[in-house]
């Protein structure tokens, strides 16, 4: 296999955000005192540069030609997520300021870390070959799991590292012989392949249980009933900025390969794995919803609320075939990186102020002690119940209509019952920040963290009032099945 | 609207004021300067009113389809445009709604001594989204400014209700969200439908629209069984708001628990948005759906149901407030019976219904918050005697008690005869039914009535209460002028609401099935009903 | 001048609006105690105990002589158009048919509209104007209602002389002017409804004018609901002349139906049933009459021009308004005929042993009331009305002369604790006299002409249904007159005869009445004679009301319409049947209660104890009526149903909740939150479910792997089981 240079131009982003990672890590290690926004500064700034590259590369003529003989591919599928996931990140970092700050713990390490799991995400997306997916799958992986353990001295934190760390493992052997099996059958890893293969031959069992299995090492990673129960004590334990960016960065990354494996690699099959999602977007959706009425701890709130999502943007998945094909999970996910890290922005924000955003009752009276908190945290718990004119609505919108056009009209019904549902839950907080006194003197935030919460407050009304941009970029980025 | 040669577009001027206003006093008003708030909202509200009334001169009775309509691209790849317009129903409703949003604001001054910046933004903002409910022409438009309105009245029960207020918002909003999902899922088929067709349903392959009068069309020609389906996912959404029995238990929680303004606009115009719906979609989209006899027999029984129902269980309430919400589903239930009688007088008969339920529940609404702003209590048993002791307040409450029970010369006569004349013309027991609403609407009211107003005073917290003060009587006055207006010259609402009820007559009535009573009678029911389809298009 | 027909309602209107206004603004409270004038009022009726006491208030009312001239000046002027109306018209033009409709302005306009129901109509435009108009029935009723309504007013300048709520009075009396001659002048059935239901309220508001005394509270309201119940009916019937006739003009309504009977006939029936549930609610007929009785908790005059002269005859106007529709349907005749007889012979039992002077006068209203309707269920409408008239004059006459008796007795109703006033009252007694012989029938006097009229039409009478009833129905009406013969002379020598058995202080202070209130005592006695010469039998011509109201009630119309003319001989025996009934019944009164100071009655009541005492209870019917509806239906009705929307109805919700419970395994829970609200049922109960799946959510990671393990297996199952 002969490598051109524009393989390398068309990996520049990937490339460059590993430098980065690589250059801060060694001033950290170098420089003690390298002050921890100066850290957080440069991250931005090299995650800045990579969205350029990315940017040009959309724009950059020769970019449809396989990647290293076809391991990795650059369409606009891919340019979408990178974006987003490159976003997500940029959030991240300013979330993390401050409160990574405070903690005893090297900066430098952090941030090197996110940006290693960038690059894992970035080539994610990219993947058009299981092994290069996989590799890169377990890049992400093991990264976000030392991230996950990075307040070190903390028992919670440590132990939700571990949980993350077995059960990934766990996941990740489970995928792996899911491509095994799958090799084993077809003798090859290409995914455009795998369908031109199978195309000819009919299908057997053992082929089918190896897409379950590759189905069911996915589904993990996107939290997905019944492979989700590691995310609530992840979640709770992790430092909040980095359960924001668990919460979408790494997702959007599994939801991405989810759709591209299968329906570039096995769209003959989509009767099969396509009843099966819908299955367990269904089972997902209630019992995250439904287990979420009960918490009264609000990350573990928000961690079933992002289960019951999950349930949500499986059903865009469905659309396989429909003139709606991914444009549901699209539009939907786009909303769901801002509405989702907003909330947990604002999360952050209360636990730098000192509380441990454990309980409901943090929120108390917020409305008093900082109104726009409280405003902007009611955008995004209404996005995310889905009322309209928010983000959320829109992005509920497409999946309700793929999920209907795709015939699974039942599963429409259920998920809009759920997401009215999801509506008690979510007005638990706002009830507390604007219905009970809360006592104490108002509360400032740091400019960074603001910045992060006005971004994607500003985005959540954005795309609700205004979607028509958005939703017709996001058409060119589907993947055109055949 | 043109004016002077220039184009205005004045539904989106009278739906935006409100929400102009609101931003100015968030942005420019420091909530310590309540004084200003108050003057800025009252300017609002006014000011909105104002802008309003052209509607009401300007309109042309005598053209059919929608008038000042605006119409924009707003998400072209869905179809959706931002479509403004208005018929003579939503006419009404708008001009109400722009009435009863000064009088809410005019009644908040002595109400509200907390939170007042929250209270009057919120207020102004609901009051954008009920216009702008009325305004849509498009049906994804509808849909937005029907479940965005629910956020604000959410707050306004939750933040300045009474005891149980917490438990009445959450109630009210989860009730209403959960029916108007199911319409969105309604919605979503439809579009399907018109478009490239869903779960075996051959679609149209037209381009894909949101615009009511296309849906209308498109909904009108699909096939029984799929009209059915439809009709019950847009019922829930519309019978949860409206409500009708059994859907009706978030009312009274919502209503005792909200401020006075809450209940007012609550009664007034909120409760109207489920009936508007059923006139202006469920009749003329699902004609097929309404006229299968089980389905009729399903709405007519609930609605009658809920008369009578409501009127018993108002007899014995304890509390002012709640007793006026029982009665509200009793009236409803009126209004319903009325619309689904499907002819000229039933359905003429409804829509004005909605509009005298609005003033006199109002009325009754406000009423009970003057006094409870006297003595602060709800109880019956509290009070007596009342009659000696504030007879300007005694002799407003008997007027607007006495439009509510429906006595002649006054609004409500005039919306239950219609209503009642339509029901009798369709089928003599459904009148019949119906009409034991009045005499128990007659008991509870005068009982009411006695137990608050005669008698010695009792009580001697209630010996020096002061009488009505010239605000609060402005408050009352044009509902009272509006009520004699309707009772004794209902013809220009009449004039104005008629070819839309012909069209919607003709588009759902046109096709009436003969109750089996009639059929029996052996006369033949296919001459006459084409009849009244040729007369009713003019 | 006819065109100005829409002056004689508007000017009562207009007093009613000065009156009402100036009075709700002078008695403005603001935040001090009761103002003085009030409070005296209601001290001074606590004293007397009585509802009228009102003559012991020294302080004069506010705005007096306002109220006075705006109160009575109003109907004064109403009466004079009125007159000048009927005068314009003529009255021969007015009894071969001449009539005048004058439209207001077009009222409800309700569109093409088409009965698609049961009941068969014409498609066509349906609107309800507002539109007046005078024919010969109506201008009968607007003589008499201004007329009677003015004297009553007069008189009440002298009777509520001394009342603080005084402006309040005539403001309603007026409004209630306005709502009786809106009824009367209505040109369609739903102006006639909107008289009707304006009638009933402000009967309402004046029964209930001693709004502080719980009693009169409660039979305002007790009027005005057994009042809705009539007009239910009332309405209903309206309705299916819409639906049928597609107007509610009266001329295009019984026009049609006189044209094409056959066509509507088989809907009579129920619509004339309805519409006599209106009447027999408004004129108080079995089993719609316990509201009358207790109406006597008003002041005196409203008993006298509401509740004895006018409104409460307004069903037999409507009635003989409709004599069209109703004689299209032998059977609502039939049941028409049967209620009055049986309401007459009923109260006036009743009549017999009350000794409340006012109660013994409404249960005789009944009576008489009742007599009306047999009048029309025989088809004799033209002596219905007849006694409409006789009786407006002589029971008004009575009930004024019982105000004035009271007013000479300081609020004193008890028959027991009088006696002896014939000196003490002359005109008083003189006026009441000459009204009991009117109404007892004595020869020449205006109740015999009336009476005998019904009689005789009663006797002649007969229906193919049922040949025997006519008589029985005869036998109980000439038992009836006797009756009340009797009643009435013992209501005359137990106040006016025998010696004065009232308390000392009262026996000082008795006092003839003013003259506001004895000169309408003296013309409504000179009416009560006079008052029946307009249709004196027999003699050629002289039956003046008959060919007067002939355009629109053909003289003794219905089943007999053809022999008109019975045999003179007759008609001689009739009258000499009833005159001698009437007089036995006088005597026997006069007997046992003026010369034997009621010892015979005392030794009856001892011997029939049972029976006296059912009589004197009015037959238990209120109690009854009490028990089963509104204790019965209503109330306890009502709080189950309430117990049943706050338990099964908020059921739905919760159903929904059940369902997810359900996947969450949580049958216990459910009882906890039946009963409670749907929201927090479903929220509570979902987390009370999750308990359970919490623990699982151990926390422990081989617990995890084992949950993820199992779902991967589930899944791969599924799948090859169920592919």
């Amino acid at each position: 296999m002969k490598v051109s240079a524009s393989d390398w131009l068309l990996l520049s982003p990937e490339l460059f955000l590993t430098a980065a990672g690589l250059f801060i890590l060694s001033i950290s290690a170098f420089f003690e005192k390298a002050k921890e926004e100066f850290l957080a500064f440069l991250t931005l700034l090299f995650t800045a540069i990579t969205i350029g590259l990315v940017a040009f590369l959309s724009g950059y003529p020769g970019r449809s030609a396989p990647i290293f003989a076809g391991m990795f591919i650059l369409d606009n599928f891919a340019i979408f997520f990178k974006l987003l996931m490159l976003v997500s990140i940029v959030l991240t970092v300013l979330a993390s300021i401050q409160f990574v700050g405070r903690a005893p713990y090297p900066a430098g390490d952090y941030y090197a870390l996110l940006l290693f799991t960038g690059v894992g995400m970035l080539f994610m997306v990219s993947g058009n070959n299981l092994v290069s997916i996989y590799v890169a799958l377990e890049l992400m992986a093991l990264s976000s799991y030392i991230l996950a353990g990075y307040f070190k001295l903390e028992i919670k934190s440590t132990e939700a590292a571990l949980k993350y760390f077995v059960l990934g493992a766990f996941s990740s052997g489970v995928l792996l012989y899911g491509l095994s099996l799958v090799y084993g059958i077809a003798g090859r890893m290409g995914l455009p392949e795998l369908a031109k293969l199978f195309e000819s031959q009919p299908k057997s069992n053992l082929l089918i249980v190896g897409i379950l299995l590759i189905l069911a090492g996915l589904l993990f990673k996107i939290a997905a009933v019944p492979f989700h129960v590691w995310t609530p004590d992840v979640y709770e334990g992790s430092p909040t900025p980095v359960t924001a960016f668990f919460s979408v960065g790494p997702k959007l990354a599994a939801y991405a390969i989810l759709a591209r494996i299968f329906y570039v690699g096995f769209p003959k099959f989509h009767a099969d794995w396509g009843l099966i999602i819908a299955l367990v977007s269904a089972a997902t959706m209630v019992f995250g919803n439904v287990a979420a009425l009960l918490q009264s701890n609000v990350k573990r709130m928000l961690a079933y609320s992002s289960i019951a999502h999950a349930g949500y943007a499986l059903m865009g998945v469905l659309g396989f075939r429909t003139e709606f094909g991914l444009w549901g999970i699209l539009v939907y996910l786009l909303a769901y990186t801002f509405m989702n890290f907003g909330v947990f922005a604002l999360v952050v924000f209360l636990e730098t102020k000192g509380y441990a955003a454990e309980s409901v009752a943090d929120f108390n009276g917020l409305a008093r002690r900082n109104m726009t908190a409280a405003v902007v945290m009611l955008v995004f718990l209404l996005s995310l119940a889905g009322i309209p004119p928010t983000a959320g609505f829109i992005g509920k919108y497409y999946l309700f209509t793929s999920a209907m056009k795709a015939g699974y009209a039942w599963l429409a019904v259920l998920a809009v019952l759920m997401s009215a549902l999801s509506l008690f839950y979510y007005f638990r907080i706002a009830a507390a920040m604007f219905f009970s006194e809360g006592e104490g003197a108002p509360l400032r935030s740091s400019y960074p963290l603001t910045a992060a919460v006005l971004i994607c407050a500003v985005a959540t009304v954005v795309i609700g009032v205004a979607p028509q941009p958005f939703v017709e970029i996001l058409r060119a980025c589907v993947i055109r099945t055949p | 609207m043109e004016l002077m040669g220039i184009w205005i577009p004045i539904l989106s001027i009278v739906t935006y004021i409100p929400l102009a206003g609101a931003l100015a006093v968030v942005f420019l008003v420091p909530k310590e300067r309540t004084g200003a708030i108050r003057a800025i909202s009252t300017a609002v509200v006014l000011l909105d009113f104002v802008v309003s009334l052209p509607l009401w001169f300007l309109f042309e009775r005598g053209r059919e389809g929608y008038q000042f309509v605006e119409k924009a691209s707003w998400i072209p790849s869905l179809g959706v445009d931002y479509h403004f317009g208005i018929d003579g129903i939503s006419l009404v409703l708008i001009l109400l709604t722009t009435l009863m949003g000064i009088i809410a604001v005019a009644c908040s001054y002595t109400a509200i001594s907390e939170r007042q910046k929250e209270y009057y933004v919120l207020l102004l903002l609901l009051q954008t989204f009920m216009i702008g409910t009325f305004c849509a022409l498009d049906l994804f438009l509808f849909y937005v400014f029907w479940e965005v309105m629910l956020v604000p009245m959410y707050f306004l029960i939750g933040v300045w209700g009474s005891d149980r207020r917490l438990y009445a918002a959450i109630k009210f909003f989860l009730y209403t969200l959960a029916g108007s999902v199911l319409m969105l899922l309604g919605i979503i088929a439809l579009y399907f439908y018109n478009t490239t067709g869903f779960l075996g349903y051959k679609g149209l392959q037209q381009p894909p629209t949101f615009s009511i009068e296309k849906l209308t069309a498109v909904a009108a020609g699909m096939p029984p069984d799929l009209q059915i389906w439809l009709f019950f996912a847009f019922f829930f959404g519309f019978a949860i708001k409206v409500p009708m029995f059994p859907f009706h238990t978030w009312l009274p929680d919502a209503h005792t628990e909200a401020p006075t303004a809450g209940s007012v606009i609550l009664a007034a115009i909120l409760l109207k948005m489920g009936t508007y719906g059923f006139v202006r979609f469920s009749l003329p989209m699902f004609p097929d759906a309404i006229n299968t006899p089980w389905v009729l027999a399903v709405v007519v029984t609930l609605s009658i149901v809920g008369i009578v129902y409501g009127a018993m269980v108002t007899l014995v309430q304890k509390d002012m407030k709640r007793l006026i919400a029982y009665s509200s589903v009793s009236h409803l239930g009126f209004v319903m019976l009325g619309v689904f009688a499907l002819n000229m007088a039933g359905l003429q008969g409804g829509i004005l219904q909605m509009v005298n339920h609005g003033i006199s529940t109002g009325a009754l609404f406000l009423l009970v918050g003057m006094i409870y702003e006297r003595r602060h209590t709800r109880m019956i048993s509290d009070y007596g005697g009342l009659a000696r002791q504030m007879p300007i307040y005694a002799t407003y409450f008997l007027i607007m008690a006495l439009s509510s029970m429906g006595l002649p010369i006054l609004n409500g006569f005039i919306g239950e005869f219609a209503i009642l004349q339509g029901a009798f013309a369709k089928n003599f027991w459904w009148a019949f039914s119906a009409a034991t609403g009045i005499v128990l609407g007659a008991a509870y009211l005068l009982w009411l009535y006695q137990r608050v107003f005669f008698g010695e005073i009792t009580n001697p917290a209630n010996a020096n209460l002061p009488d009505l003060t010239v605000r609060e009587q402005l408050t009352l006055i044009p509902l009272v002028v509006l009520a004699l207006w309707i009772g004794l010259y209902p013809k220009p609402m009449f004039d104005v609401l008629r070819l839309p009820s012909e069209k919607i007559v003709a588009a759902v009535g046109g096709r009436t099935v003969p109750s089996p009573a009639f059929a029996r009678r052996g006369t033949a029911p296919q001459k006459e009903t084409s009849l009244t389809v040729g007369a009713s298009r003019p | 001048m006819r065109d100005l027909l829409w002056l004689v309602p508007a000017f009562p209107l207009a007093g009613f609006l000065v009156n009402g206004l100036v009075y709700l603004f002078s008695h403005r409270t603001s935040g001090a105690p009761h103002p003085p004038a009030d409070q005296a009022a209601a001290e001074s009726s606590e004293a007397a105990g009585h509802p009228h006491a009102h003559v012991h208030l020294e302080t004069e009312p506010k705005w007096k002589t306002l109220h006075t001239i705006v109160g009575t000046g109003s109907v004064a002027l109403s009466g004079i158009f009125a007159f000048g109306a009927i005068l314009d018209l003529g009255i021969p033009a007015l009894s071969h048919g001449a009539h005048h409709l004058l439209t207001l302005w077009r009222w409800i306009p309700l569109g093409v509209n088409q009965a698609t129901g049961q009941v068969p109509g014409p498609l066509g435009e349906w609107f309800v104007d507002m539109a007046l108009s005078l024919d010969s029935l109506s201008a009968l009723m607007i003589a008499f209602v201004t007329f009677v309504g003015f004297l009553i007013h007069v008189y009440s300048v002298g009777y509520m002389g001394h009342d603080a709520g005084y402006g309040r009075y005539f403001a309603y009396l007026n409004l209630f002017m306005f709502s009786m001659l809106t009824l009367v002048l209505a040109a369609n059935f739903l102006l006639m409804f909107v008289g009707w239901e304006g009638v009933g309220l402000c009967s309402y508001l004046l029964i209930g004018y001693d709004y502080h005394k719980k009693f009169a509270a409660d039979a305002g309201k007790k009027a005005f609901v057994v009042n809705r119940i009539g007009d239910f009916g009332f309405i209903l019937g309206i309705f299916g002349v819409f639906a049928l006739f597609g107007t509610l003009d009266f001329g295009k309504v019984f026009a049609a139906a006189a044209s094409n009977p056959a066509a509507y006939a088989p809907w009579m029936t129920l619509v004339c049933l309805c519409l006599f549930l209106g009447a027999a609610g408004k004129s108080a007929q079995v089993p719609l009459h316990v509201w009358l009785p207790d109406a006597m908790a008003g002041p005196t005059p409203v008993s006298a021009l509401i509740h004895a002269a006018t409104m409460v005859t307004a069903g037999v106007y409507m009635v003989a308004r409709c004599n069209v529709l109703f004689r299209l349907s032998p059977d609502a005749l039939l049941v028409v005929a049967i209620v009055g007889g049986f309401t007459a012979l009923f109260a006036a039992t009743i009549g017999l042993v009350q000794n409340d002077i006012k109660k013994v006068l409404a249960y005789s209203t009944v009576s008489q009331l009742g007599y009306m309707f047999l009048a029309c269920g025989v088809g004799a409408f033209v002596a219905g009305m007849f006694h409409v008239l006789t009786h407006a004059f002589f029971k008004a006459c009575l009930f004024l002369g019982s105000g004035s008796v009271i007013h000479a007795l300081g609020g004193e109703q008890d028959l027991r604790r009088m006696g002896g006033l014939a000196r003490k009252i002359p005109v008083t007694y003189a006026t009441f006299l000459t009204a009991t012989f009117a109404i007892a029938g004595v020869p020449l006097l205006a109740g015999f002409f009336s009476k005998d009229a019904i009689l005789a039409a009663v006797f002649e009478a007969h229906f193919r249904q049922a040949p025997w009833l006519p008589k029985l129905l005869w036998m109980a009406a000439l038992f009836t007159a006797g009756l009340t013969a009797f009643y009435m002379f013992r209501l005359v020598s137990l106040a006016f005869y025998g010696t004065f058995r009232g308390t000392a202080e009262q026996a000082a202070h008795v006092h003839e009445s003013p003259k506001s209130m004895t000169v309408p005592l003296i013309v409504l006695a000179f009416l009560s004679v006079v008052g029946g010469w307009i249709g004196i039998p027999i003699i050629r011509g002289g039956d003046r009301i008959g060919r007067f109201l002939s355009p629109i009630v053909p003289a003794l119309a219905g089943a007999r319409a053809e022999e008109h003319a019975a045999p003179v001989s007759l008609e001689v025996a009739l009258m000499a049947a009833s005159v001698a009934v009437a007089m036995i019944g006088l005597l026997l009164a006069y007997l046992w209660y003026a010369k034997g100071e009621g010892r015979v009655p005392a030794r009856l009541a001892e011997r029939f104890p049972a029976l006296y005492r059912v009589v004197a209870n009015k037959y238990y019917v209120d109690e009854a009526y009490d028990a089963l509806f509104v204790e019965g239906l209503a109330k306890s009705g009502g709080r189950f149903l309430w117990e049943v929307d706050a338990t099964v109805v908020d059921l739905i919700p919760n159903g929904a909740a059940a369902a997810t419970r359900g996947a969450a395994w949580l049958s216990h829970f459910f009882d906890k939150y039946f009963v409670d609200g749907a929201v927090n049922g479903v929220a509570d109960s979902l987390q009370g479910g999750f308990r359970l799946l919490r623990r699982a959510q151990t926390g422990r990671v081989q617990n995890y792997a084992l949950v993820m393990g199992a779902g991967l297996f589930c899944i791969v199952a599924v799948y090859l089981i169920f592919r």
